[in-house]
């Protein structure tokens, strides 16, 4: 009876973990490069060097934006902080045609980058919720039912390895399929509160969304209940009187002592320039876990405090402090690294499984030397998944520094690099013979990242040794996790090139009790 | 892949279907009417009662995702699922016209 209900849940986890395995590979990878999504956009964009302070960055930007857009109706500063240099702008409406906003970005020096065009971290950001190339609302409910199979599949696992934590101290290597399953183990149960947590949290980043139905059933308009929850500014029409803003430094000083001495993360200046204008200050993402901020308002023509800051009840506390634990903004260097290396086992976790789907097939196939198109599918999926974008991401940061600066449309085409370089190996892996593929592939790719140190250190200054000097760590941090990433994909070739004598020799071993999927 | 014990307790072709569609589409009805109902009756504030329904609501569709495989018998499973759903779309009806929040 137990044993039954551990098979069937073995079917739920083999099924609903290969069926969105390849999204989720590429979801899990990009998504923890995304953890230092604003080391990638400075490595990026090395033209930009040193940093700046939320006082002066605030100063400029209202200057910068009295000039470029003094009829907005809004103007959005997202501040630079301890990890990035560069402020960021959006007003509305865009005065270009089909597009709703405007955006810059300023450099230290308050004058707008002139760097490299790039999406910079940005874009793997947004890939991992986004995807590319395809509507974005699809691309989220994609994301989100791909998630939904996620959490069935970890639960499902749990269940089905129930020795799960007793074999976590079992790692084998050169075992072939035993090695693969203890890999997957290993990935899960080291970081399995992490997997449980960043799949549920992100689940509730776009909550709403995926289950407006609780909404529904409450209020005729939706806005009507985001209004109640965020308090957002009343829209109110410009007066045509025009006003000067009050100092915004002064207005942020005063709200770091209502935040025991932390700066603000963004502020949002409403009727910029007229009587009615209005000034919203919300705490950076750095200082607390909980990601909707506390939120100050104050009227921008007299620089006086309107709204102070409202207490939020249970739920949208736990909702904030959900959101703010998968972004891990407010995470500082010891913990961001301990996310991102969660991560890796988690895109770890999700690449051994869909690999262990073959090898452990493998041995029981019909005839192994032809075997069925569903295995064959699976088997150059998993190597375009998981090779291919390896290869993409490395040909990302290398498109980076060999595209023609002035090119036009010069970050699309960082970003097609990627795509271009993904397709070819996933191409590469459908031709070749299924063995040679996966060597050729992995150490295309740990070649590729190989070769971002030299080409960094030959296209800029800012090498790996000119950085090691400098002591500019996010460079060299950077640089050298390149390398391991390098060594990693070399590591896999290598052990693919040594498989197929490993395995055969096997065949026989296959205890049933311990091979759940 | 299907052992002897896995076929008899998921059954053939059919009955995993029948749990793959339980487990999906309508698992995510029943889920839907389960955070609307949890939406409007329980005893918070309207939008905090909202937001705890819908953060549940995804604990409710992976429990119900493992449950549709997890019991032994297909009917029994739709049985439930059924007068779940009635139950609970009955109940969502009398608070609307009952009214209150909206």
């Amino acid at each position: 009876m137990k044993d039954s209900l551990r098979q069937s849940m073995a079917l739920l986890h083999t099924w609903a973990g290969l069926l969105f395995g390849w999204l989720l590979f590429a979801v899990f990878a990009t998504g923890t490069a995304a953890y230092f999504e604003s080391e990638i956009t400075r490595w990026m964009q090395p033209e930009i060097v040193g940093s700046s302070d939320p006082l002066t960055a605030a100063e400029q930007a209202v200057d910068y934006l009295g000039q470029t857009a003094p009829d907005a109706d809004s103007w959005i500063i997202t501040l630079p902080n301890s990890r990035s240099a560069t402020t960021q702008l959006f007003w509305s409406p865009s005065e270009e045609e089909g597009k709703t906003y405007s955006s810059a970005i300023l450099a230290p020096d308050g004058k707008e980058v002139s760097a490299r065009e790039t999406s910079g971290g940005y874009f793997l950001y947004r890939f991992h919720f986004d995807l590319h190339y395809m509507p974005v609302i699809w691309a989220r409910y994609l994301v989100g039912l791909a998630a939904m199979f996620m959490l069935v599949a970890i639960l499902s696992g749990v269940i089905t390895h129930k020795k799960i934590f007793a074999d976590f101290f079992t790692l084998r290597f050169g075992k072939g399929q035993r090695s693969w399953l203890d890999a997957h183990n290993v990935t899960a149960v080291l970081a399995l509160p992490f997997h449980l947590m960043i799949t549920f949290t992100g689940l509730v980043t776009l909550a709403t969304m995926y289950m407006p139905w609780g909404i529904a059933a409450n209020y005729t308009a939706p806005q009507t209940f985001f209004e109640s929850l965020f308090s957002s500014a009343p829209e109110v029409p410009r007066t045509g009187e025009k006003t000067p803003l009050a100092p915004v430094d002064a207005m942020m000083r005063q709200a770091a002592a209502h935040w025991d001495g932390a700066m603000p993360g963004s502020v949002t200046i409403t009727n910029p320039g007229d009587s009615s204008a209005s000034v919203t200050l919300k705490s950076s993402s750095e200082d607390a876990i909980g990601v909707r901020g506390e939120v100050l308002r104050f009227d921008g023509a007299s620089g006086q405090l309107v709204q102070p800051a409202q207490a939020k009840g249970p739920a949208l506390e736990t909702e904030s402090v959900m959101i703010g634990l998968h972004a891990g903004r407010f995470a500082d260097w010891g913990l961001r690294w301990l996310y991102f290396i969660s991560g890796l086992g988690g895109t770890i976790m999700v690449g051994s499984g869909l690999v262990m789907w073959t090898a452990k097939r493998r041995t029981r196939l019909p005839d192994p030397q032809r075997p069925h198109f569903g295995f064959r599918l699976v088997e150059r999926l998993n190597i375009a998944a998981i090779a291919g974008l390896g290869a993409g991401i490395a040909t990302y940061f290398l498109a980076n520094r060999l595209l023609p600066l002035g090119m036009e449309q010069r970050a699309d085409w960082e970003i097609n690099s990627m795509f271009l370089a993904w397709s070819a190996i996933g191409l590469w892996g459908a031709i070749r013979p299924v063995r040679r593929a996966w060597v050729e592939t992995l150490g295309i790719t740990a070649a590729l990242f190989l070769a971002i140190v030299p080409v960094d250190a030959l296209t800029t200054s800012r090498g790996l040794l000119a950085s090691l000097m400098a002591g500019d760590w996010a460079y060299v941090g950077f640089d050298i996790v390149m390398l391991l990433l390098a060594a990693g994909f070399g590591f896999a070739a290598r052990k693919a090139s040594g498989a197929k004598r490993s395995t055969s020799a096997r065949k026989t071993y296959r205890t049933p009790e311990r091979t759940p999927a | 892949m299907a052992s002897k014990a896995v076929k008899a307790r998921t059954g053939n072709g059919w009955g995993i279907a029948a749990r793959v569609v339980a487990a999906i589409p309508a698992n995510y009805l029943l889920t839907s009417l389960a955070t609307a109902c949890l939406a409007r009756l329980l005893p918070m504030p309207t939008a905090e009662a909202t937001l705890t329904a819908t953060l549940l609501s995804f604990a409710l569709l992976a429990v119900i995702a493992l449950i549709a495989f997890a019991v032994r018998s297909v009917r029994a499973l739709w049985l439930w699922m059924l007068v779940a759903g009635g139950v609970m779309a009955g109940t969502l009806w009398l608070s609307i016209v009952l009214g209150g929040r909206l």
